[in-house]
């Protein structure tokens, strides 16, 4: 078990930025999703010990949340949102910093930020001053000083944030491959829901300072058996005036002849031949309308 | 798989860590490289080596003189003057290995580092407040007085380097250049008063920029701050005292003043002697030295919370 948490709550004064929070994930690749002030920041805190609960207890790679600290954030690497760098030194001196910082002695804090900018694949830009790096470099410079230790588990927060399309992709793979190959627990904190279903295999929802949903992604964005996106060909006024009198619901359409269409249940797709043989339209295409994250998201907030 | 597949792909490690305190000294290390490379402060070392060289030769001069020459003459603007009379000229530099030589020489020296500090104050700390850089500290296995000792530490190095460790050359020359089977025992209070000098320094500057630096972040306010602290308080004080006749516990406004007071205290000189009017007691200027760093330590305990590392 990666994270087990028990009634967990945090208060800042009169306010609660978490309540009650219950959550138990396995080690993996996990979004963690929400909107602005949802506590996502306040759960990362307590995860690297340093903020403690109000009230409840948990445990992360099996050490105490109140009494982990140090011991717990050397267990993890963080990558923070904001720069976070040490303008003056070099790409190769501020992974070496960090990893004398995680308390790697110092020659194999620099022999190992070699290795890891390599990685990271900055090999060529480690003598350079870190405040002249591009933005996509400063986010590759920052997961590798979150890896120079080699940690159990990696909370990222926000790593593609202002990345252009091909910065994206390669961070992305690289988390991936951290998860994937080389067994590291990734916590993705993010609200780029791309990120997410690109990368996760687990997702928590977190709004309003509770967990709103959690599980894996395939479960989540659930194959649903009352949605279906048809296209049709044709005249399409009567097949949905009849669908709709059917019991369905038409959701949306694109303008093109795709249609998005809640069905009820008991449900035969015989039924939109028939009534596409009636109205005198041909079906192009029958597929499932998966739910995506970010539909999925969006419900669950709403919900909330 | 080619070796440079291979030199490319993720590879785990596995070593033992070290404590905490470790990572001080890292963080006192960086703070030192970062101040060696901006090369405006490199013009301010270049003075820093000259006061040195010139209480270097200086010693050495004062010695030379009076072995070998006191005696003879040297005509200076056609006039010819008793070299013996140049040491009268020499003694008020006190440039020979007494507690007042080590006192100046800090004096001066103190005030390179608290210039070169005010300009670089922002670059050790408040750049960590200003970039966002306290989260890579704070998210390490360390908590903020950890922190904060290595930032201490790195200005202690630094200060430490421009005054305690020239001094200390400065005593084993003289000691070279007098007797030195017994200057170095009858000068021992000396030797305690140069590394004690040093730690007040290295305490009090230290607390006091990173404090300055946390509150400001930036590098025109802290020099503002500090030229008000270190010069328009010292002009304040003297003024006070020696213009308008005030006790001259006034002077204590005056911080560097307070600082160079305990400082000859521990090198076992007379304030009195080396000061102009009238001083305030050394344990009164290091109650106010006192009262400076804890309150800095009480401002930086607030700042510096573990909770800014997710903003």
């Amino acid at each position: 078990m990666f994270l087990c948490l028990d009634s967990l709550t945090r208060t800042f004064g009169s306010f609660t930025a978490l309540h009650d929070v219950t959550l138990r994930l396995e080690p993996g690749r996990i979004g963690l999703l929400g909107p602005n002030g949802a506590g996502k920041s306040t759960l990362l805190k307590i995860l690297m010990g340093l903020l403690p609960p109000t009230s409840g207890s948990g445990t992360v790679l099996g050490l105490d949340l109140r009494t982990g600290g140090n011991e717990l954030r050397r267990r993890i690497g963080f990558m923070p949102e904001a720069d976070a760098l040490v303008p003056g030194l070099t790409g190769l001196e501020y992974v070496t910093l960090a990893g004398e910082l995680y308390g790697m002695p110092r020659r194999q804090a620099q022999r190992r930020s070699h290795e890891v900018l390599s990685y990271v694949a900055l090999d060529e830009a480690r003598f350079r001053k870190v405040e002249d790096y591009s933005l996509g470099m400063k986010q590759r410079v920052k997961l590798a000083q979150a890896l120079v230790h080699d940690p159990a588990a990696l909370l990222l927060d926000e790593p593609t944030s202002g990345l252009d399309p091909a910065g994206r992709d390669v961070m992305l793979n690289l988390i991936r491959e951290l998860g994937r190959d080389h067994g590291k627990t990734i916590v993705l904190s993010t609200h780029l829901l791309a990120d997410v279903q690109a990368v996760c295999d687990q997702v928590v929802v977190v709004a309003g300072g509770h967990v709103r949903s959690q599980g894996t992604t395939a479960t989540m964005c659930t194959s649903r058996s009352d949605r279906w996106r048809v296209k049709v060909q044709g005249e399409p006024t009567r097949f949905l005036a009849d669908l709709t009198a059917g019991g369905a619901t038409v959701i949306a359409a694109d303008g093109r002849g795709e249609f998005r269409i809640a069905v009820p249940q008991p449900w035969s797709n015989r039924r939109f031949f028939q009534l596409a043989e009636a109205n005198a339209v041909t079906l192009r295409s029958i597929v499932r309308d998966d739910e995506s994250v970010e539909e999925f998201f969006l419900r669950t907030v709403n919900a909330a | 798989m080619t070796p440079t597949d291979a030199l490319l792909r993720y590879r785990p490690w596995t070593g033992e860590f070290r404590p905490p305190i470790c990572a001080s000294w890292a963080m006192a290390r960086s703070s030192l490289r970062l101040m060696m490379r901006r090369k405006l402060f490199w013009a301010l070392y270049a003075l820093a080596a000259l006061i040195f060289f010139f209480f270097f030769y200086g010693q050495y001069l004062v010695v030379w003189i009076q072995l070998q020459t006191a005696n003879q003459s040297v005509p200076v603007l056609g006039i010819n003057v008793r070299i013996g009379d140049f040491l009268k000229f020499l003694d008020r530099l006190n440039l020979n290995g007494s507690a007042h030589t080590f006192g100046n020489f800090i004096w001066f020296q103190g005030y390179i580092s608290t210039i070169v500090l005010a300009m670089a104050g922002a670059v050790l700390i408040g750049n960590d407040f200003h970039h966002g850089s306290l989260p890579f500290y704070l998210a390490k296995p360390i908590d903020k007085r950890h922190y904060l000792l290595g930032k201490i530490l790195g200005i202690g190095l630094f200060v430490n380097l421009l005054t305690t460790l020239p001094a200390l050359i400065l005593y084993f020359q003289a000691g070279l250049l007098y007797d030195w089977q017994t200057y170095y025992f009858e000068h021992l209070r000396e030797l305690v008063g140069i590394l004690a000098y040093g730690l007040l320094l290295t305490c009090s500057l230290g607390l006091l920029l990173t404090a300055t630096a946390v509150w400001v972040k930036r590098t025109v306010p802290l020099i503002m701050i500090w030229a008000g602290l270190f010069v328009l308080c010292r002009m304040l004080g003297n003024f006070l005292v020696d213009g308008q006749r005030f006790d001259e516990r006034w002077r204590l406004i005056d911080l560097w003043n307070d600082l160079y007071l305990v400082g000859l205290w521990c090198l076992g000189a007379d304030p009195i002697t080396d000061r102009a009017g009238p001083q305030p007691q050394p344990w009164e200027a290091l109650l106010v030295i006192v009262a400076v760093g804890l309150l800095s330590a009480a401002f930086l305990r607030n700042r510096i919370q573990g909770v800014e590392v997710v903003s």
